[in-house]
């Protein structure tokens, strides 16, 4: 079934086109990735898919509705979670408390229940802490829970907002170019977290620059080339597909890489 | 947990200080002392709303004296020219400075960037003339006088001690609230907009459903006080309410740090008794007490410049450094 269906989305920004009469389908449980050169407009789409930047013409549906123009708060309660490229994380707070940070939109202690300490707000606040710890072992950060984010070393930086993006209950999870800056061995475990997160039920859509990842992780590709698509399929065939090595690669060859 | 517990030391630190400050009006009868002391309790009250919308929501407010003042002159009105009882004049007092929170806040924070400073601002120095040209309420620039003392029911909180622990009482509930308020789900979605507003938004945060909320409650705040500290001191007039107190008031949030209400609450103390020296420093000399209210503004200025430089993170910053020392060495 098509939880995430993009229909001619095109975006411009003066005379140029970001994003060029896209569509795509991501089916729930997949794991999917959008791929290009630099400049293709994969953040320019990624942005629209969450509801950041809205697009000039065509349509983004999530389970059905219709996203377009929501503010991204409603979007996140609706079930999409994203992270960024550059991490947004909540520096002076701890791993810990970044990741219940992210529970807000699923919780609903107000400010007078929690200014008087009302015994449901102490039982939510009590459960968010424990699913918090619950999705930092599952990414692997359970012994920096109380390291304030400022103090984590860079490569599990984007690990923990995965992990607060999985706080927000999310049915499809969206990611920012998650290997960009981690060495082999961080993409690895990252790649592993990944199956994880699918494997719970969470629907995962990768905009990546890194081939490496995307080849591996992937169920199926979308190639972007100056704001269109230009190629879908499955790692295999995208590899092989020659329209994607002229335009994507140019003279170099994917299996390389 | 981190710093989300409590652990049992600082729960023993706040007993011991609590009791302290409870015992004054038992420990000593010296009325003056005790009428300072109740100044610092209301301001307590305002900078705990300035130190949740500037410490934890990351708000610059320039027109809070003008909540206080509206808080104050709308108890003073009802309760003295309309026979209101005094807890209708509080409420109708925070009410109103609520909506008119709300009011100001919605549209301003709708925007990016520094408009609520500037619409604060522009509130303040409104409401400034308002204080002194709506004479029928306010008594204009000669001030409104003859307000009652707060009372409930037949009981009369009359005497300076009964004053001092009434203000207290209330400032005191307000930091119990705002301390719950902190730790919990929307004290989390504060620091989480101060952090990064990109990454709040991703959590689901309502970031200006948030800001406009603080706002409110800050403005509430300061109403409450405005009306609290009219019926204290049974006289106000406009100078109180100036931009001049508003700045104080964001100089007592600096001064104090973000993420802190001790911090805040610290420093509108020490703040609020620097042009009161002599109250607590027994013996200080006529003179001496005349050239520190002269320069009044200077020490402040010096103590901001100072405490900025020197003391980062501020007094919650220099309390932090303390709690980390006094664990190794306990």
């Amino acid at each position: 079934m098509s939880l995430l269906e993009v229909r001619s989305v095109s975006k411009q920004f003066g005379g140029l086109t970001a994003v060029d009469d896209v569509s795509f389908d991501v089916f729930e449980g997949a794991i999917k990735a959008v791929i290009g050169p630099n400049g293709a407009g994969k953040t320019t789409l990624f942005n629209i898919l969450t509801a950041f930047d809205r697009p000039d013409e065509g349509r983004v549906s999530f389970d059905g509705t219709d996203i377009v123009g929501q503010p991204p708060q409603r979007i996140v309660r609706a079930g999409i979670a994203r992270t960024f490229q550059n991490t947004q994380l909540f520096e002076e707070m701890s791993t810990h408390e970044n990741v219940m940070a992210g529970a807000h939109a699923v919780t609903r202690a107000g400010f007078f229940g929690a200014a008087l300490r009302l015994p449901w707000t102490v039982r939510e606040e009590r459960e968010v802490a424990e699913e918090a710890r619950r999705l930092l072992r599952l990414v692997g950060l359970e012994e920096w829970a109380d390291t304030p984010a400022a103090d984590l070393p860079h490569g599990l930086r984007r690990l923990l907002e995965i992990a607060r993006a999985l706080a927000t209950r999310p049915r499809l999870l969206l990611l920012d170019e998650p290997a960009a800056g981690l060495n082999t061995a961080e993409t690895a475990s990252l790649a592993d977290a990944l199956y994880r997160i699918r494997d719970r039920g969470t629907t995962i859509l990768i905009v990546e620059h890194d081939m490496g990842l995307v080849m591996e992780v992937s169920d199926e590709i979308v190639v972007l080339d100056r704001g269109a698509k230009i190629a879908e399929g499955p790692p295999r065939l995208i590899q092989k597909d020659p329209a994607v090595i002229a335009a994507y690669l140019g003279e170099e060859d994917l299996d390389e890489l | 947990m981190g710093e989300r517990t409590i652990d049992i030391r600082t729960v023993a630190v706040l007993a011991l200080v609590g009791a302290l400050v409870f015992a004054v009006p038992l420990l000593t009868a010296d009325r003056y002392l005790l009428k300072v002391l109740t100044f610092v309790g209301i301001n307590v009250i305002i900078i705990t709303g300035m130190a949740l919308l500037f410490g934890y929501a990351g708000q610059v407010s320039l027109g809070h004296a003008a909540f206080y003042g509206i808080g104050a002159y709308t108890s003073a009105y009802v309760v003295t020219s309309l026979g209101w009882p005094w807890l209708g004049g509080v409420a109708l007092a925070v009410a109103v400075t609520s909506v008119g929170g709300l009011l100001l806040a919605l549209p301003s924070l709708r925007l990016k960037g520094h408009y609520l400073a500037m619409a604060t601002l522009g509130f303040g120095e409104i409401m400034r003339v308002v204080f002194v040209e709506a004479r029928g309420i306010t008594g204009g620039p000669d001030g409104f006088s003859g307000i009652p003392f707060a009372s409930v029911g037949g009981l009369a909180i009359d005497s300076a001690g009964a004053n001092y622990w009434l203000i207290w009482g209330v400032a005191a509930a307000m930091l119990a609230l705002a301390a719950n308020l902190v730790r919990s789900r929307a004290g989390r979605a504060m620091r989480a907009l101060h952090g990064s507003e990109l990454g709040a938004l991703a959590c689901g945060i309502d970031l200006t459903g948030l800001k406009v909320r603080v706002f409110v409650i800050s403005a509430a705040l300061a109403g409450l006080a405005g009306a609290l500290y009219a019926h204290v001191v049974g006289f106000i007039s406009p100078s109180t309410f100036s931009l001049h107190a508003s700045v104080v008031l964001v100089a007592m949030a600096v001064l104090g740090g973000t993420r802190s209400l001790a911090g805040p609450v610290l420093a509108a103390a020490l703040l609020t008794l620097i042009p009161f020296a002599d109250a607590v420093i027994p013996g200080l000399s006529r003179s001496a007490l005349e050239t520190i209210q002269e320069w009044q503004e200077d020490i402040y200025g010096l103590t901001i410049i100072a405490v900025l430089l020197f003391v980062p993170g501020g007094v919650a910053g220099a309390l932090r450094r303390l709690s980390r020392v006094g664990r190794r060495w306990g």
